[in-house]
């Protein structure tokens, strides 16, 4: 009975059965060839890094359902990042923190609106805004790397909570149920599904464009400016031109995740696994003492590998389906041909 | 402004401002209005900015960003959008290029070795995307791996050679009183150009772009068609890792990274080019002549603000705000027709 019903779980969903294992299998390869990492500091490292990971997997992962990429996340993180490192001396950390959250979902909204108000693709739009947010990141940081001095905020956020979370890794992980419950749940959620999957359909059935685009940009932004927050308080500084590398991590626990890139598919649970998968990764190559930019490249690898099996299971189920229809005309002439036969005997 | 021949129709003609007004929207009219006068502005105000030499400056910045939109172009008209890898391609072909001469190969054979990593980067990229990989995600995946390879094989060193050597001529010499790269710059500007006006190659890229379905039923797949501009662009990218190389004498792997030029990341200011050129990023509509000038518009607002003493944050802030300013003016110039979707 239990066996059957994870048979038909595996044949329903086999993208998350794929990113469970490939998770399984990464976090093994390490804990079997490291003897620090299946400790209880390491799961709590993860986690830490998976606050930020996994916001960013989760924003890409809700622009790659509605079937289009935000590319400015790292800059909008980024200027998230130096607003709040910036401004808590002066407004203390909860004023400075409301203030970047709220700037980064502006900036989110606004570009989701003219998205749908111009009809333009996202990747157009956002490799502008890319380029304008690093420009007001530089102009809000005067071009140098800002700091923090007051240090008990450091401090406060990678507090031990529960042996594994931290106040930043709770907030995130209640922000993945909070996306969960309303992407499955709610007719909005639901919107964003249909206007990646089939945008014409969707149109023509009467959805506008404009609510989910705004939505999903706007998550996304926020998503981001929580992310860039997060990093900002922790280390305690921020750099303009930093959080490249969140765009390529972000991507690769997206697509791991199980979207697809033709938009509609792929859900939180996917961004969770995806997510927690780079960062085994992540963190385990770190452990081994592994320089950033080979860390970039085992990512790339990753991302092409997962998009190859992609686009080959796409071709694949577009072959077997025009094999399908070829047979179905197939059997319809030799069933006429009966008929035909059949009726000229008598 | 005399008719040629007698107007069909009695009604009054109107004048090239009301059709513009009339055809496109007052907001496009009202953000061309305000660009232009900001711009002839900065033009009057900045000072030494209407001499010759400051020119030639504006074209020999142009150049090296110029020359990779051009690469890029292709790719962009043949409806395969932008690749995320130009910096990171070019990061490897640097590593390769200075491995080269600083092992005492000579230019021409350093250039031979650099050209073989650049029609491999761009054949594969070029397969992933032409069995229908988004191109988006296959170069954001492209990107890391290359870059990766060319930190992994400098182990993140500086690659220097010493100052006389073979490739001297490209990176300092002059002809005619412009710098080679300029020279570079028009030659590969116009024969771009040629390529895709008057070879039936060029005429093929703007078919598949225009009209994807149209061209496979009439056999053009894009399948060879992202091979070929994949390699065109890669080839582009490795020509100005080279002259960037030849003209510092050294090479590092994050030499187009911002955190090494003050006007923000190399791919995304070839994108800016292209976009600011008003190239369709579907496919189908625009030009190399248009990347071309949109390198050297960038390069003449960027110019013009470093005369006005900008820092880099508003630098980047400005090309930034032409990327969106372009995307937003021509997407209303372009509403209802073809090239939209």
């Amino acid at each position: 009975m239990a066996v059957e019903k994870i048979l038909s779980f595996i044949k329903q969903k086999p993208d998350l059965m794929f990113a469970i294992i490939l998770a399984f299998f990464v976090y093994c390869v390490f804990a079997f060839t490291n003897d620090y990492f299946m400790t209880h500091r390491t799961t709590f490292a993860i986690m830490e890094r998976f606050a930020v990971l996994g916001l960013v997997g989760l924003a890409l992962t809700l622009c790659i359902i509605a079937g289009e990429i935000d590319l400015s996340i790292g800059s909008n993180a980024a200027l998230a990042a130096v607003i709040v490192v910036r401004f808590t001396d002066s407004l203390g950390a909860p004023t400075a923190l409301l203030i970047a959250v709220a700037v980064s979902t502006i900036i989110g909204l606004i570009q989701g609106y003219f998205i749908a108000y111009l009809r333009i693709r996202a990747i157009v739009l956002t490799v502008g805004t890319l380029m304008l947010l690093r420009g007001i990141s530089l102009f809000v940081a005067e071009e140098k790397t800002v700091m923090l001095t007051d240090f008990r905020i450091p401090d406060f956020i990678t507090t031990k909570v529960l042996w594994y979370f931290s106040p930043a890794s709770l907030t995130v992980i209640a922000m993945f149920v909070l996306v969960g419950l309303f992407m499955n749940f709610t007719k909005y959620g639901r919107e964003i599904y249909a206007i990646g999957g089939a945008r014409k359909e969707a149109l023509a059935a009467g959805i506008s464009l404009k609510r989910p685009m705004i939505i999903v940009f706007a998550i996304s932004g926020f998503c981001a400016g929580l992310g860039g927050v997060i990093i900002g308080l922790r280390s305690g500084t921020a750099q303009a031109l930093g959080l490249q590398y969140l765009l390529l991590a972000g991507t690769v626990a997206a697509f791991i995740g199980g979207v697809s890139i033709l938009g509609g598919r792929g859900g939180v649970v996917g961004a969770v696994i995806g997510a927690l998968t780079v960062n085994f990764l992540n963190t385990g190559l770190v452990f081994n003492v592994t320089p950033a930019f080979m860390v970039q490249l085992y990512l790339g690898i990753l991302l092409l590998v997962v998009i190859m099996f992609q686009t080959g299971s796409v071709i694949f189920e577009k072959r077997q389906r025009r094999y399908q229809i070829l047979k179905d005309i197939d059997n319809r002439r030799e069933r006429l041909k009966k008929e035909m036969k059949g009726g000229a005997q008598p | 402004m005399s008719p040629i021949s007698e107007p069909i129709n009695q009604l009054p003609k109107p004048s090239i401002l009301e059709k513009l007004i009339q055809r496109h929207s007052k907001l496009a009219i009202a953000l061309l209005a305000i660009f232009i006068v900001v711009f002839v502005y900065g033009m009057v105000t900045a000072p030494n900015f209407l001499t010759l030499f400051n020119f030639k400056t504006i074209i020999r910045d142009a150049a090296l960003v110029g020359i990779m939109a051009i690469g890029l172009t292709f790719v962009t008209l043949s409806g395969n959008f932008f690749l995320l890898s130009m910096k990171e391609t070019a990061a490897l072909c640097i590593i390769a290029f200075a491995t080269g001469m600083a092992s005492g190969w000579g230019f021409e054979l350093s250039f031979l070795f650099t050209m073989v990593f650049a029609l491999i980067a761009g054949i594969s990229q070029g397969a992933l995307i032409g069995i229908g990989g988004n191109p988006i995600v296959v170069t954001l995946g492209a990107a890391g791996v290359l870059y990766g390879l060319g930190a992994y094989w400098s182990d993140n060193l500086v690659v220097s050679y010493r100052r006389p050597h073979g490739a001297e001529w490209l990176g300092t010499g002059s002809f005619l009183g412009l710098p080679n790269i300029t020279v570079a710059f028009i030659l590969i500007a116009i024969s771009a150009e040629l390529l895709l006006r008057k070879t039936s190659f060029g005429r093929q890229v703007y078919l598949i772009g225009a009209n994807r379905a149209a061209g496979r039923a009439t056999g053009h797949e894009n399948f060879w068609m992202a091979i070929k501009v994949c390699t065109i662009a890669s080839v582009c990218s490795a020509f100005v890792a080279i002259a960037f190389s030849a003209q510092v004498s050294s090479a590092q792997v994050n030499y187009f990274s911002s955190e090494f030029g003050s006007s923000g990341d190399m791919t995304i200011m070839v994108i800016a080019t292209v976009m600011v050129g008003g190239n369709s990023i579907m496919g189908g509509f625009g030009s190399t002549l248009r990347s071309s000038l949109g390198a050297v518009f960038i390069s003449t607002v960027d110019n013009m603000m470093v005369l006005h003493g900008f820092n880099s944050g508003p630098r980047v802030f400005a090309v930034g705000l032409m990327i969106v300013f372009s995307i937003i003016v021509f997407a209303i110039l372009r509403r209802g027709s073809r090239s939209e979707e």
